[in-house]
C-alpha cells in the first residue's frame, strides 16, 4: 500500500515536472555574448512565430551574421508551437528586459498590437518581420517578397513546365493562413489573365502536414486523370506533391512548383518531380532585420534604397506603408539548390 | 408467476462472441457501399492507383489502432502515440541518413524504442494507479520535448531510398498489395486471435470490464495492462517506419501531429467501448480504413477539404452511441445470458 503512495507521489511529481517543462521555452543563447558583451552595443529581440523549425532558424543565422558584423547584440526566442498567447509571454519577457528593438512574426496580429504599443510606450522601437501586423505600431515591416511576386513566380515556373497550358491544381495548408490566401488570389488573377489555356481546378488544404499533403495530392492525381501541375504553397506541402508524382510515377507527365526550402527540394529538383521551388534568401531576411533592428535603435532613417550588404545592395523602403522589402522572390532550381544550406 | 427460463447450456464456444461482429459488419457494408459509390461518381477511385496509396495511408493508423484497441479494452488509453511516433520517426530518420543503416535494423531500432517509452507509460499507469489520460499526457509533453530536442532545430534531409519496401512507389508492393498494409493485417490477426483465444487475452477484456472482479479473480492486472502499453508502443515505432518510408526525403517536425487523435477515433468507429472491456482490432482496422476512404473520397470528388472532419466526427459520434445503445440491454440482461464481447 505504501509503495504504491510513493509510486502515485512519484507519478504525480514527473506529471507536474512535465507540465512544467512544456511551459519553458528553450532560451537560445544571444548571438554576441549576451549579458557580457559591450554595454554600448544595441540590443535587437526577434520573436518568430515558432523557433526549432529550419526557416526561422535560418533566419537566425542572418540574424547572428549581422550581429558580429555590426556589433549588435542579437536575441533569439519564440514559442514551440505557433501560438499567439505563449508568444506574447516572450514579448512581454523581452520587454521586461528592456531591449532596445523588438522584432515580432506575430501569430496573430490582432492580439500582438496592443503588446507592440506597450512596448514602445516604454521607449522600445518596434518592428515587424516576415509577418505583419498592419494596424499596430509597428516603425518598419521587413518584407521577404510581395504577394505579387510570389504568386506570379508560382504561376510562371509552373507553367512554363506544363507548357504554358493545362488544368492544375494547388495544396495549400493553414485554410486561414493570410500569406498563402493572398498568394492563392494571384495566382488565380493572374493565370486567368496571363495563360487562357490554363485553369486551377482544386484547392485543398492539408493544414502543415506534409504526410496529409503527399495523399491529398495523390487524390488530386486521380480525382483529375488530365491533371498535369500541382502547386505546393508551403514548406511542408511543397515536398509532399513532388513526392506523390514521383511515387504516382508520372514524373514529366505532372510538373510541381511550391514554396519549399532549398535542402527538402533538393531530391525532387533532382529528379525532376519538381520543377522550380520559389522562396527568397532567408537568411538575408534574418539579416537585413537585424540590420533595420539597429537602424531603428540608432534613430537613423531609412532611404528609399538602402545598401545593407554585398548581397543586399538596394533595398527599397516605401514609407507609405513603412516597409522593407527584400527583394524578388528567388526562383530556385537543380542549378542553384547547393548554394542554400537550409 | 413465474416463468422457468432454461439455462444455456455452459457449452463450449457459446461463451465467446461471434467471430465477426454486428459493428464490423456493418463497417464492411458502409466501405464496400462507399467504394462503389465512389467508383462511380469519381473518375478513378476505384483503381491501383488510388487504392493503392489509400492503403500505404492506412497501415500506420491501423497498426497504431491494434495496440490502442488492446489497451482501450483494458479500460485505458494512451494519447502518446502521435509523440512516441515522433521520437522513434526521427531516431530511425537520422540512422538512415547519418549511419546509413539497412531496413531490418532501422525497423528494430524503431520498434524497440517506441517499446522502451511504451513501458515507461505502462509502468506508471500500471504501478501508479493514475488514470491512464492524465499519465500518457504527460508523457505526451516529455517525448515531444524529446522528439524536438533530436530534431535539434532542424528538418532531417536526404532520407535514402532504404524503406522503400514499405514506401508508395512500386518497390513497396507484392503482388499489387503494400507491404505495410499486409504487414499490418498479419499483426492484426494475430493480435484478433490473442484476443479472443489467449488468456492474456481474456484478461484484458476481464480488466477492462472489472478491473477489481478481475483482481480478486486472479488475474494479474498490472502485468497485463503493462503489456498493452508495451504493444502499443512497439507497433508505433512500426508505424513510424511506414510514416518515415511514405513520406518525403525531408523529415519535419509535423510527424505524428494529431496522430493519437487519428487512431483513438479509428478505434472507436470500429466498435470498441471507450470505456473498456469490449472491442476488436479487425473493427480498428475497418475503422482506420473507412477515415481514409472517406478523407480520400472528399478530395477526390472535389468536396472542400474539412467536410472529411465534420464526416469522421459524426462516424465517431454514432459509434459511441450505437456503443451506448448495445451497453443498456446488456446491464439489463441475467447475468447468465451476458456474454463476454
Amino acid at each position: 500500500m505504501r509503495a504504491r503512495r510513493v509510486t502515485a507521489a512519484l507519478a504525480t511529481c514527473l506529471v507536474a515536472a512535465l507540465a512544467l517543462s512544456a511551459c519553458t521555452t528553450k532560451n537560445d543563447e544571444p548571438a554576441a555574448g549576451g549579458s557580457g558583451g559591450a554595454p554600448k552595443a544595441r540590443t535587437v529581440a526577434f520573436v518568430p512565430k515558432l523557433q526549432g523549425i529550419p526557416y526561422f532558424e535560418a533566419m537566425n543565422t542572418g540574424g547572428k551574421k549581422a550581429a558580429a558584423e555590426l556589433g549588435l547584440n542579437w536575441l533569439y526566442q519564440g514559442p514551440t508551437q505557433a501560438d499567439a498567447a505563449a508568444q506574447t509571454q516572450i514579448v512581454r519577457s523581452y520587454i521586461q528586459q528592456g531591449v532596445d528593438v523588438l522584432v515580432v512574426a506575430p501569430n496573430d496580429p490582432n492580439s500582438m498590437a496592443p503588446v507592440l504599443a506597450e512596448a514602445a510606450g516604454k521607449g522600445i522601437k518596434v518592428m515587424t518581420s516576415d509577418t505583419d501586423a498592419p494596424s499596430s505600431v509597428r516603425e518598419a515591416f521587413v518584407n521577404q517578397a510581395t504577394a505579387d511576386g510570389i504568386g506570379k513566380g508560382l504561376t510562371d515556373s509552373l507553367l512554363t513546365a506544363m507548357g504554358g497550358a493545362g488544368k492544375y491544381a494547388i495544396v495549400s495548408c493553414g485554410e486561414t493562413a493570410e500569406n498563402l490566401n493572398s498568394w492563392i488570389a494571384v495566382q488565380k488573377a493572374y493565370t486567368a489573365e496571363k495563360y487562357p489555356g490554363a485553369q486551377i481546378v482544386d484547392i485543398v488544404y492539408a493544414g502543415e502536414d506534409q504526410a496529409k499533403a503527399t495523399q491529398m495530392a495523390t487524390d488530386l492525381m486521380n480525382a483529375h486523370p488530365d491533371l498535369t501541375g500541382l502547386v505546393g504553397e508551403c514548406t511542408s506541402s511543397a515536398p509532399g506533391v513532388a513526392q506523390a508524382v514521383k511515387d504516382a510515377g508520372k514524373i514529366g507527365k505532372v510538373f510541381t512548383v511550391g514554396l519549399g526550402t532549398p535542402q527538402s527540394m533538393k531530391a525532387y529538383l533532382a529528379d525532376g518531380s519538381s520543377s522550380a521551388s520559389i522562396l527568397w534568401d532567408v537568411e538575408q531576411l534574418g539579416y537585413l532585420t537585424a540590420w533595420a533592428g539597429l537602424q531603428l535603435a540608432d534613430g537613423k532613417a531609412f532611404q528609399a534604397s538602402n545598401n545593407v550588404n554585398a548581397q543586399l545592395p538596394a533595398v527599397k523602403w516605401d514609407s507609405a506603408s513603412k516597409m522593407l522589402l527584400l527583394g524578388d522572390p528567388l526562383v530556385i532550381s537543380k542549378d542553384n539548390v547547393d548554394k542554400f544550406n537550409y | 408467476m413465474t416463468v422457468v427460463e432454461e439455462r444455456p447450456p455452459p457449452a463450449r464456444g457459446r461463451v465467446l462472441a461471434p467471430a465477426v461482429s454486428g459493428q464490423e459488419l456493418v463497417l464492411v457494408g458502409v466501405i464496400a457501399v462507399l467504394w462503389v459509390l465512389l467508383a462511380f461518381t469519381t473518375p478513378a477511385f476505384l483503381t491501383a492507383g488510388s487504392i493503392q496509396p489509400l492503403l500505404v495511408e492506412v497501415a500506420p493508423v491501423a497498426v497504431m489502432g491494434v495496440g490502442m484497441t488492446l489497451v482501450i479494452i483494458s479500460a485505458g488509453i494512451d494519447v502518446s502515440v502521435g509523440a512516441t511516433m515522433m521520437v522513434c520517426g526521427v531516431i530511425t530518420a537520422k540512422l538512415l541518413v547519418d549511419a546509413d543503416v539497412p531496413l531490418l535494423l532501422a525497423l528494430v531500432v524503431a520498434v524497440a524504442v517506441g517499446a522502451v517509452l511504451g513501458t515507461l507509460n505502462g509502468v506508471l499507469i500500471a504501478y501508479g494507479r493514475v488514470h491512464a489520460i492524465i499519465i500518457t499526457f504527460g508523457t505526451a509533453n516529455l517525448f515531444l520535448f524529446l522528439g524536438l530536442q533530436i530534431f535539434g532545430s532542424q528538418t532531417v534531409n536526404g532520407i535514402p531510398g532504404t524503406l522503400a519496401f514499405f514506401g508508395r512507389g512500386a518497390e513497396g508492393r507484392f503482388l499489387g498489395i503494400p507491404h505495410s498494409f499486409l504487414l499490418t493485417v498479419a499483426i492484426a490477426a494475430v493480435a484478433w486471435w490473442y484476443l479472443r483465444h489467449s488468456v492474456g487475452g481474456r484478461h484484458l477484456y476481464a480488466i477492462g470490464g472489472n478491473a477489481v472482479a478481475a483482481r480478486l479473480a486472479g488475474v494479474r492486472v498490472q502485468r497485463r495492462v503493462l503489456l498493452a502499453y508495451v504493444i502499443t508502443g512497439a507497433l508505433v515505432g512500426l508505424a513510424a517506419v511506414f510514416t518515415v518510408a511514405k513520406g518525403t526525403s525531408t523529415l519535419d517536425q509535423s510527424i505524428g501531429t494529431g496522430r493519437e487523435l487519428a487512431v483513438i477515433a479509428a478505434t472507436v468507429i470500429g466498435g470498441t467501448s471507450i470505456v473498456g472491456g469490449r472491442g476488436s482490432v479487425l473493427g480498428t482496422v475497418l475503422g482506420a480504413l473507412l477515415v481514409q476512404t472517406v478523407s480520400s473520397g472528399v478530395t477526390q470528388l472535389n468536396w472542400p477539404s474539412q467536410l472529411s472532419d465534420l464526416f469522421v466526427g459524426i462516424f465517431v459520434i454514432v459509434a459511441v452511441g450505437a456503443d451506448l445503445i448495445r451497453q443498456r440491454p446488456f446491464n439489463r440482461r441475467p447475468l447468465n445470458r451476458r456474454r463476454a464481447r
